[in-house]
């Protein structure tokens, strides 16, 4: 399968689901402009298959994870052009295009684990560097630093340096065993200290809808880290620590500011005009939507704020359905459950997926729960389907981190080579 | 319009299941192409010891008495954590992490060693052949 | 390999919670949709019938007959917000023609609540009112179901609410459901407590006289609307006769201690001085029940409160209700209901009403005995007026406004297998309206009975 040429299967059936999804578009949207949607069909297509040929340059293992992000990454175009009308949405193609590079960006940084674990001071640096640029330039109750042609989202960019600052701590961490008999190692303590101090600044900044992200890209590590060999954590001590914090954030909810507590506990149907328009709005679309939806670009949420990022799960709703609806969620989780059909060989890497897929579902989690009031509503994106540029290249880096750890480099390359070709041959009448 | 609606929106989440189909179907056949991958760089190794054989299937294997070690030997002479084998340009090490009884390569004692084919490793009265997969399902 | 299979049980972990919270979520949308939809812009609302298949609400409102809706207006309500204490605002959900699956239903959604609302009688008791005030409630006391309820004034809900500023108060709200004076047909509830104090041999056993006139054991006057007295009474006379120096004496005898006199109202539904008002509820309709003010056997306002004035208040409904545990001789009462069933936008039947009673109010033995009284009052009384019914009744006159005005009340039961019906009507200022409380109840049973 490391032949690119044998994708060309998948790459038809991303042809074919984009297609099916424009010919929806064309018979189902209102008042369609032929010239808008052949642009559409042209940028969407024409994206297929000018990425399948650059896929070919590529010498990967596998590509699958490319493909759902191809897949998903368009689909999120066709999505979002045609909120309110048929048209084009430049601003996120563009997003799109940004978002494969970084999964190029991603997939390079992370290959060679023993290059990455060599160089993790300079994360820890970007990792001090990005907190110094929100520290300077966002300002207390700001998350966006406004560049003037648009905007940014310093702590986006945190969160693939906090998976990859936990994945390798944890590799650096059995090296530690063999030089000492106790186990403290200073890492997991520099790493609690990088995670808290994200948190507080994220709570400086009120981006609270981010504190569960980092919360849980660190959990995830945690979790991998202690049931690492010499660490001395029985069962009952993770079930204790579990127990611990749950009583912790009850206390937390309780002993919290009022107007923390009044977006906590807000019931929307008392303010729907209020605090609750955008939620109660979001799950009228839902209910008017239905299974089947109205049809692309003839809902009414586009006119809500935040229609296409934070409630961008209701609008998708509304005008597709649910279950199309449902299926952008399954490819999104698909992508993150890569690792589970064809797993990783390295711990390093195992630990890279478990935060990055941390990383997805919780924004996911955060985004659809909130806006569905299920869970109190946070200013979170979904990953490849809500726009905005560094959510789109943040999560376009941790994507090609998960096809990275499918495509680890073991060897060097001078001796990598002689096996390649072994591989290909071993490879063939698979 | 909404017959017409309903169609396409069938045509539509059909596409799309296909497509995640055919997907799901690709990578399972990577997975495949990855083991054989994998067992050509690792040389396709395995630790044998009285009829069970040990199968290498990551770069950092766990040798030990508890639970969590990737191949656990249930002998009181093994420590809980007693070596990790370790692979770099195709070529398996073992180290021992501070075990009580240490490691035994053909028989010298070690603390870290490169590992040739068809060599015994002793941990604590425990005897490890290290040699070629033979894989009678295949 | 342990480690990878770890790091893989990590993922499933959240994905698998990720997972749960969006089955959760798709359960939730799917459940809670049509209430999403109530705040939705393009809701689209079912009907309301009547027990004949007359419509009684439609959010459309065209093409019915002028003041179709009328007699029913503030009893059904409508969608608009203004009424909250009516039928379609308080079960608006179960209109909504709109399921997850199919979507918006515009046109031949199927859902309805049919409601047991007799719409021809309603509007024949509303005509007899000739224009005066009042409300009348009426109902099957075996089966529960609600024939008749209407309070006058009413709204056309179909012409909107542009003069709302103009509305007579009173115009919004079914009277039927809010505490009124009940004047001496709070007799019967103070009969019921005496006998099931006393019981009825020592009741029927006292007499005490009338000369127009009673001053009470604190010095004040308890007045007899006839001004030369009615003589020696027993209870029975006394009911007949309202005689109020009659029930100002028997509320002052010790037989009759204040304590168990307050225990007994309490049980059959007075909030008695500080208590919490209570509520019954008929299909999501909030309607008051009683309240009095019972402080010393010797008070003058205690005394009245027995007798029907000073702080005592009823609703219509409850009167209603109290009869039909008379009438079925159980003292337990039929609970009242409108709603008969409720379809779903498929036209399934979803919900259907039932039979329920209360509690035991007070013993049979003690039903069947103000039955008699009631029905003796009827048979010696009423037979003109209300002329081809074997009635249990009971009148009153209610003084309002500092005595300004003075509102005729009638409670009473049909003693008849075949229409067991049991009825409240108020009439208010009866001085200043051409009609007469008994010959509403004459329309209203004629209407109803076949």
């Amino acid at each position: 399968m490391s032949n690119p040429f044998s994708y060309i299967f998948s790459c038809l059936f991303v042809l074919i689901a984009h297609a099916g999804m424009l010919v929806n578009v064309f018979f189902n949207g209102k008042e369609v402009d032929t010239k808008e949607f052949v642009i559409l069909c042209a940028a969407v297509l024409g994206l297929d298959i000018i990425y399948y040929f650059v896929m070919l340059f590529y010498k990967q293992h596998t590509y699958t994870v490319d493909f759902m992000l191809l897949l998903v990454l368009n689909m999120s175009v066709i999505f979002q052009s045609c909120f309110g009308g048929v048209h084009l949405s430049m601003k996120h193609y563009i997003t799109c295009i940004v978002s494969l590079i970084a999964s190029r960006v991603g997939y390079h940084l992370v290959r060679d684990h023993r290059w990455i674990q060599s160089k993790k001071k300079y994360v820890w640096v970007c990792i001090g560097i990005m907190m110094g640029v929100i520290v300077l330039f966002t300002g207390s109750r700001s998350m966006w630093i406004d560049l003037g042609f648009m905007t940014i989202q310093p702590s986006e960019f945190i969160k693939p340096l906090l998976v990859i600052a936990c994945a390798t701590s944890i590799t650096e961490q059995q090296n530690k065993h063999k030089f000492l008999q106790f186990n403290i190692v200073w890492e997991n303590i520099i790493l609690f200290g990088i995670t808290a101090a994200v948190c507080l600044l994220q709570w400086w900044c009120r981006d609270l809808g981010s504190i569960p992200t980092f919360a849980a890209i660190y959990a995830a590590g945690f979790l991998l880290r202690i049931c690492y060999p010499k660490a001395k954590f029985s069962n009952k001590t993770l079930i204790g620590a579990g127990a611990a914090v749950l009583i912790a954030a009850g206390i937390g909810i309780y002993l919290a500011p009022d107007y923390v507590r009044a977006r906590l506990f807000v019931n929307i149907w008392d303010d729907t005009t209020g605090n609750g328009y955008q939620q109660s709005q979001a799950l009228i679309a839902i209910a008017e939507g239905g299974w089947l939806g109205k049809g692309p670009s003839n809902g009414f949420l586009h006119e809500v704020f935040a229609y296409e990022s934070d409630i961008v799960f209701a609008t998708i709703c509304e005008e597709w359905g649910l279950v199309i609806a449902l299926m952008t969620v399954v490819v999104i989780l698909l992508i993150a459950a890569s690792p589970l059909i064809n797993p990783p060989l390295s711990y390093f890497h195992g630990t890279l997926c478990a935060g990055v897929c941390a990383a997805f579902t919780v924004q996911m989690a955060l985004n659809i729960f909130g806006s569905c009031n299920l869970i109190p509503f946070t200013g979170v994106t979904i990953p490849f389907i809500s726009m905005g540029g560094s959510s789109m290249a943040t999560s376009g880096i941790m994507a090609g981190m998960l096809t990275a750890a499918q495509n680890p480099v073991f060897a060097k390359m001078k001796s990598a080579k002689p096996k390649k070709q072994k591989k290909v041959t071993g490879g063939q009448p698979a | 319009m909404y017959d017409n609606g309903l169609i396409f929106c069938a045509v539509t989440a059909a596409a799309l299941d296909l497509c995640i189909l055919i997907l799901i179907i690709a990578s399972y056949r990577e997975k495949s192409s990855s083991r054989k991958r994998w067992k050509s760089f690792s040389s396709d190794m395995e630790l044998f010891e009285n009829g069970r054989s040990y199968y290498l299937g990551c770069d950092e294997v766990l040798i030990g008495r508890h639970g969590s070690a990737d191949i656990r030997l249930h002998d009181m002479s093994v420590s809980r954590y007693h070596a990790i084998m370790t692979i770099t340009d195709g070529v398996w090490t073992i180290t021992d992490i501070g075990s009580k009884s240490g490691i035994y390569v053909n028989g010298r004692p070690v603390k870290q060693k490169k590992l040739h084919e068809n060599d015994i490793i002793t941990l604590g009265s425990r005897r490890l052949v290290f040699r070629k997969r033979r894989d009678k399902k295949k | 390999m342990k480690s990878i299979r770890r790091t893989q049980s990590v993922i499933t972990l959240f994905l698998l919670v990720f997972i749960g919270g969006m089955a959760l979520l798709v359960y939730k949308i799917n459940k809670e949709a049509p209430f999403y939809m109530m705040h939705s812009d393009n809701h689209q609302l079912g009907k309301v019938y009547d027990r004949n298949g007359d419509v009684l609400f439609d959010a459309a409102g065209t093409g019915y007959d002028e003041n179709h809706f009328l007699d029913v207006g503030n009893l059904i309500g409508d969608d608009k917000g203004q009424m909250e204490n009516t039928l379609v605002a308080q079960n608006i959900d179960k209109l909504n023609n709109y399921s997850f699956s199919e979507g918006l239903v515009k046109e031949g959604g199927k859902a309805a609540i049919y409601t047991t609302l007799d719409h021809a009688a309603n509007r024949a008791v509303y005509n007899a009112y000739m224009g005066a005030k009042g409300c009348t409630v009426a109902y099957n006391y075996k089966t529960g179901e609600l024939l008749v309820c209407t309070s006058l004034p009413s709204i056309d809900v179909t012409k909107g609410y542009a003069n709302i500023g103009e509305l007579e108060s009173g115009t919004l709200i079914s009277k039927a459901m809010y505490g009124t004076v009940p004047g001496s047909t709070q007799k019967v509830s103070t009969v019921i407590s005496a006998l099931e104090i006393m019981g009825p041999d020592r009741l029927f056993s006292k007499t005490y006289n009338c000369s127009g006139q009673y001053m009470n054991r604190s010095g004040k006057p308890i007045d007899c609307h006839q001004s030369y007295g009615h003589g020696d009474q027993n209870i029975q006379q006394a009911v007949e006769n309202s005689c109020n120096p009659f029930f100002a004496q028997l509320v002052e005898d010790p037989d009759l201690p204040l304590g168990r006199l307050k225990d007994m109202y309490r049980k059959l539904g007075y909030a008695v001085n500080d208590d919490k008002p209570q509520y019954i509820d008929i299909d999501g309709i909030q309607c008051e029940k009683a309240s009095t003010t019972l402080t010393d056997s010797y008070d003058f306002n205690t005394q009245w409160g027995c007798i029907g004035q000073g702080d005592t208040l009823v609703s219509p409904m409850q009167l209603m209700m109290w009869q039909s545990a008379i009438a079925n001789g159980t003292g337990k009462m039929t609970m009242p209901h409108l709603i008969d069933h409720v379809t779903d936008v498929y036209g399934n039947t979803t919900e259907t009403a039932k039979t329920k009673e209360s509690a035991q109010l007070f013993t049979p033995d003690t039903a069947e005995t103000v039955k008699r009284i009631l029905l003796t009052n009827g048979s010696n009384h009423y037979t003109g007026s209300i002329s081809g019914y074997v009635l249990g009744i009971k009148s009153g006159t209610a003084q309002v406004k500092e005595g300004a005005e003075e509102n005729a009340l009638l409670v009473g039961f049909v003693s008849d297998e075949r229409n067991p019906i049991a009825f409240c009507v108020v009439l208010e200022n009866k001085y200043s309206t051409p009609v007469y409380a008994e010959q509403i109840v004459k329309t209203l049973l004629d209407s109803l009975c076949s």
